[in-house]
């Protein structure tokens, strides 16, 4: 039932995801061959396959999650195959290796649930991992997140989101009784006992750390917003929202206050048009390309993306600002669609969420929801000047094999999630 | 279950987040994208025109006067024939702009107007990069290249307005001097610093002093207000005394006894300056708007390239009620008293006399077209006023024939062809005259009219006759080999 209303939803993606390939392919037909097409076809296919494998392995799990990621992903390389197809090639292949981890994980991973009983091991790994990134890895647009391992470049920050959200879903489950009590009160608010409290301050410390560390708002964001979101639905209480916000707030102000490089970041979100060949280039050539785009946008392969030579106009452009090149080829009806998209798939993550019967999966679930809304809304309002600019990919959208392989752990675990609750609404 | 209210608040938490990304993108997208568009630092624009490619510019004979050279991705505008119409053509660059058709028409050229789009509204499905539509012109360059060569003999300013009587097409629109407009980068600064400013088009924008080439309004006035060809006249002195002033004519023998038609062909201004007086100004005001002046005249070029002829005051156009001095008339009736007239302006006005008064209005463009060839606009000729009564018409082109034949404009006399027209040597300060011819061929059925002006031309005004007569004769196909 739940597998045929998946293939259903599959037919208007794989129509979409061939109108696009045949659009770019006769806007650039003097850049690009009619081979690109084949694209399409293999996109497809490994769609399917994927359906298939659901068919087998989780046979309950949501329908609309795949073809989402499906139409997100179709979007992705399009758009990474109107900027430089060779791009598009690795992209496709990094979706084959996501898709493979994909399947990996429903078949190892169907008992997701004790995974709930190496949270600490996890835990460790993710930690473990963003502190090689500090480390060894060197640094873009000067945050250090990537890591270089032979000719591939890997961001152990997409992992850790993963494990850390895997080991937070089974840490505040089991302590989520004793958080959630409250022995004094601020303002009227119900305060837990200042002991509970310590997750909270290492979870703050921990990201204070990236934001100095790493130089990057954005990851810190993220993995703190992550915390955030999960402690508020285990526990009930506004307060750690509250606190956590405002502990955030005046991190983010102690690292402005200590570190030249985020006064500077902060200039430039303020006033990007002060420097725009240099510092504020990026994001003003960014709001050029969106303004550019009108309500319509330029349609796909007519953009003034790239500069005679075939380099992209905005550095990045394929990671980072992909969103932007969106926003111009579609315009502000495309774009908007886009957001629209993630905040359906964002639903249905918070649905399967809401649906599932037990703490773990709840936790689970709604941690890796907040990290696709977070992360959406940090690169999005980024690119757009809404907050301040952070290197962080658009999930299935952007080029980036960890970003890909990651997601689709990700969502392996959603439909896992999925399926347990079908499964067992089924008996 | 507790765990779902946080959830579903979450839920509504990130609606909102995402509804403000929404809101950002159509602040830019909408509101904004106007201010981002005209930021001096967003080069896109320039680009943008750039990667159009851009419609054809042809003449007459289709011959190509612009079109396009493809560097990657982007179009580069190229004039093949150089300089040969470079103010009416004009020009499309990134760093100079547009100016001339190519801004005025810039709409149907890079594909932008209403018909091109619709007609590639196929094109636009498929995604098949958009060709503008291609202008065919009225301009034929032989005739053209006629008229530019024989100004360019002479080395000097000035013009040449050649339109098609029936229908008032451009056939020629010359100005010289002329320039390369493939050149634009590497002589921009020479270009604005010239004396001779060669990138104004003269044959619009040009204002200059009609002198006795006003006659043909003073003539027409005067020949439907009491007066006809066989009035008589008297010159005993080669000059008059009138209100204090003395108006001289331009040889010192009197031609005593004369016609009007003979103080037409011998352009005898004390014989004018007293037919002047005795319209009054109201007359001759009245024949001036008939004729079009006070008015710019509708043309195909960017209305900020043509100027209204008429009297201007202080560089203003002066409105035609301002009242006059009697004495400031008479000066008008013989093209004086700060009249200032286009060379297009001119052509109208010869244009009308030798379409039967019927006055046309000019057009350069004959039809926009796409890249198939189908028409997607078509001019229209079209009658704009009738300043003249057909047998006013008639009339004046005795008197014009006579001109040439016997009189003022026998430089422009040829052994092909009856050619009719009127001379005009206006006194300009400072230095040489400005020698016009204004008239058309055949004259018993008269083709083409023309105007023709020579800035700072030997003190007898002979420069601009030859120049008609050749232009003239080339248009109708009756080439001399000279």
């Amino acid at each position: 039932m739940q597998r045929n209303r998946e293939l259903i939803n599959f037919i208007p993606v794989m129509l979409l995801t061939l109108i696009g390939f045949v659009s770019v392919y006769a806007a650039r037909s003097a850049q690009i061959d009619a081979g690109s097409l084949s694209y399409a076809l293999l996109f497809a296919g490994l769609f399917l396959a994927a359906h298939l494998l659901l068919r087998l392995a989780a046979p309950y799990a949501d329908p609309y999650l795949l073809p989402l990621t499906a139409l997100l992903s179709a979007l992705g390389i399009m758009m990474i195959y109107r900027i430089d197809p060779d791009l598009a090639a690795a992209q496709t292949t990094w979706l084959m290796v996501g898709l493979g981890v994909f399947a990996l994980t429903m078949i190892f991973f169907r008992n997701y649930r004790r995974l709930d009983d190496y949270i600490y091991l996890l835990g460790i790994l993710g930690v473990a991992l963003l502190a090689v990134a500090i480390i060894f890895g060197h640094e873009i647009n000067g945050a250090r997140l990537w890591l270089k391992i032979g000719g591939l470049s890997i961001q152990p920050g997409e992992f850790s989101k993963v494990l850390i959200t895997i080991f937070l879903a089974g840490y505040l489950n089991s302590k989520r009784e004793l958080l959630a009590t409250s022995t004094w009160r601020l303002f009227h608010i119900p305060m837990p006992p200042f002991k509970y409290l310590g997750p909270l301050v290492t979870m703050w410390g921990m990201s204070l750390a990236l934001l100095l560390l790493m130089n990057d708002l954005g990851t810190s964001l993220l993995f703190f917003g992550i915390f955030l979101a999960m402690t508020y639905v285990a526990t009930g209480r506004t307060a750690y929202p509250a606190i956590g916000g405002l502990l955030f707030m005046g991190g983010a102000w102690l690292a402005y206050n200590m570190k030249f490089t985020v006064q500077t970041r902060v200039s430039i979100w303020l006033d990007p048009w002060n420097d725009a060949v240099n510092k504020g280039y990026q994001i003003v050539q960014s709001l050029f390309a969106i303004g550019d785009g009108g309500l319509f946008g330029t349609g796909l392969g007519k953009g003034y993306l790239l500069f005679q030579n075939g380099e992209p106009i905005i550095p990045a452009l394929h990671t980072d600002f992909i969103f932007s090149a969106i926003a111009e080829e579609l315009g502000l009806a495309g774009a908007t669609a886009v957001v629209v998209l993630f905040l359906i798939f964002c639903y249905r993550c918070f649905k399967i969420a809401i649906d599932s019967d037990d703490g773990f999966s709840k936790l689970l679930a709604t941690g890796l929801a907040a990290g696709f809304v977070l992360q959406t809304f940090v690169i999005i309002g980024g690119v757009t000047k809404l907050i301040p600019l952070t290197g962080i990919t658009l999930p299935f959208v952007s080029y980036g094999g960890s970003s890909i392989v990651a997601n689709f752990a990700s969502l392996a675990l959603l439909l896992l999630i999925s399926n347990r609750t079908g499964k067992e609404r089924a008996k | 279950m507790m765990m779902n209210t946080s959830i579903r608040r979450l839920f509504i938490v990130s609606t909102i987040l995402f509804a403000s990304l929404i809101g950002t993108l159509a602040y830019w997208q909408v509101l904004e994208a106007r201010g981002l568009e005209d930021n001096p630092q967003n080069t896109r624009k320039v680009f943008a025109q750039m990667r159009i490619d851009r419609g054809l510019i042809l003449g007459k004979d289709r011959a190509e006067l612009a079109r396009n050279k493809k560097d990657g991705d982007l179009y580069y505008r190229v004039y093949p024939q150089s300089d040969l119409a470079p103010q009416l053509i004009g020009y499309s660059d990134a760093t100079y702009g547009q100016v001339g058709l190519e801004h005025s028409w810039n709409n149907y050229l890079s594909g932008t107007a209403d018909e091109v789009e619709l007609a590639q509204m196929l094109d636009t499905i498929t995604g098949k990069q958009k060709r503008g539509g291609d202008l065919k012109l009225t301009l034929d360059p032989k005739v053209q290249k006629t008229a530019l060569a024989e100004m360019e003999k002479l080395g000097k300013q000035g013009s040449v307005v050649v339109l098609e009587v029936k229908t008032g097409a451009v056939v020629a629109m010359v100005s010289t001097p002329s320039y390369d407009p493939n050149q634009l980068a590497a002589n921009w600064t020479q270009l604005n610093s010239d004396p001779g400013s060669p990138l104004l088009n003269r044959a619009t924008q040009g204002l200059y002093t009609p002198g006795s080439s006003f006659k043909l309004i003073t003539t027409a006035a005067a020949l439907e207000n009491g007066f006809n060809p066989d009035s008589k006249f008297k010159d005993d002195k080669s000059s008059i005394e009138i209100y204090g002033n003395t108006v001289n004519n331009w040889r010192d023998t009197p031609f005593g006894n004369h016609d009007l038609t003979e103080a037409f062909s011998q352009s005898i201004n004390t014989t004018f300056a007293q037919i002047g007086d005795k319209l009054g100004q109201d007359k001759l005001i009245e024949y001036q708007e008939k004729f079009g002046l006070y008015e710019k005249p509708p043309f195909d070029l960017p209305p900020d390239e043509v100027m209204p002829s008429g009297r201007y005051e202080n560089g203003k156009l002066a409105s035609p009620d301002t009242h006059l001095d009697p004495v400031q008339n008479v000066w008008m009736a013989i093209g004086q008293e700060n009249v200032q007239v286009t060379p297009l302006q001119m052509a109208m006005i010869g244009q009308a006399i030798a379409n039967g008064g019927q006055e046309m209005r000019p057009y350069v463009v004959d039809s926009v077209s796409d890249y198939n060839g189908t028409i997607l606009k078509q001019a229209k000729p079209e009658q704009l006023r009738e300043p003249i009564l057909p047998e006013t018409a008639a009339e004046m082109t005795k008197m014009m024939i006579k001109t040439v034949n016997d009189g003022t404009g026998s430089g422009a006399a040829s052994k092909q062809v009856q050619i009719a027209g009127k001379t005009g040597t206006a006194e300009v300060d400072g230095r040489g005259p400005n020698a016009w011819f204004v008239g058309f061929a055949p004259a018993n059925d008269p083709k083409y009219a023309i105007a023709v002006v020579v800035s700072d031309a030997d003190v007898h005004g002979h420069d601009s006759s030859p120049v008609a007569r050749e232009t003239l004769l080339a248009a109708l196909g009756l080439t001399t080999g000279s």
